[in-house]
């Protein structure tokens, strides 16, 4: 049972590291800045959260879970609404975004 | 959201069981967050009275009434999402030549204003491929990256989901 959890959690930290590093090769790829903030919700969202579910998996039903818990709910609510505030200035400040289809993109 | 939860049942209950509540859901979290030690206690309480302040002032009582299951159903959608819309977006950034096809779509939200609207607006945001860009009234604004995929039905997807979170009317 033990092992189980350490597998899971050990599969949800890879996973979560590999999101991080594809979200910051995406940030460096991506052509225009609404894009870029894609990308960095890809490490938000998915980086982080398998990172912590992993980090939970490993601790069991602890204080430490609770509080990881908590990271959790903080970056649940802070990360969105941080992404919003930048790309709803950058559309009011007239910063156009990319749009095209696929034929144009390099 | 927890505190939500729990107060979805106490309904009509006054001011002051809903202070009372969260000021116990706020201490419950320092003492966590303190692994029980009492030796900052009033640097504790400060924050309990800080947190119970602004969380009253930010949310009054009785705003919300939130439904378990659907709150499941919710979570699940999201993260079966999330990792859909994930792997889409690694992949595209980890092409070659990366495929994109990035649009502004215009969405008429059925929710009622308040929280349903922005809890929609950020679980759009954290989902990767989509990003609510502006919200005026009931007019959302998204930017996804990639315009071939059914988004607008997945975003009507999540709004039905959020209106059953929050009952009918919130």
């Amino acid at each position: 049972m033990t092992t189980l959890f350490e597998i899971l959690s050990a599969l949800c930290l890879a996973g979560g590291g590999f999101f991080c590093i594809v979200g910051g090769i995406g940030l460096l790829r991506m052509p225009d800045f609404y894009t870029r903030v894609h990308a960095a919700s890809l490490t938000e969202t998915l980086g982080a959260g398998l990172i912590l579910l992993g980090l939970m998996l490993h601790e069991g039903f602890t204080l430490v879970t609770v509080k990881l818990l908590m990271i959790g709910l903080l970056i649940f609510f802070a990360s969105p609404t941080a992404s919003h505030a930048l790309t709803r200035a950058a559309l009011l400040r007239g910063l156009k975004p990319l749009l095209d289809g696929p034929a144009e993109n390099k | 959201m927890k505190v939500g939860v729990t107060e979805g049942n106490p309904r009509g209950t006054g001011g002051t069981a809903t202070l009372a509540l969260r000021a116990g859901l706020f201490a419950l979290l320092w003492w966590i967050l303190a692994e029980g030690r009492l030796d900052a206690w009033w640097l504790g309480a400060v924050g309990v009275a800080a947190a119970t302040w602004a969380s009253l002032r930010l949310a009054p009582p009785g705003a919300l009434n939130i439904r378990v299951v659907p709150l499941l159903r919710f979570l699940a959608f999201f993260v079966w999402n999330s990792l859909r819309g994930g792997a889409q977006v690694a992949f595209m950034a980890l092409r070659p030549r990366p495929d994109l096809a990035p649009a502004l779509l215009e969405l008429e939200l059925v929710l009622p204003p308040g929280t349903p609207r922005v809890l929609m607006l950020n679980t759009l945001g954290l989902m990767p491929g989509t990003l609510g860009v502006r919200l005026d009234a009931a007019t959302l604004r998204l930017h996804v990256l990639d315009a071939r995929l059914p988004v607008a039905a997945e975003a009507r997807a999540l709004e039905a989901h959020i209106a059953r979170l929050f009952g009918a009317a919130a």
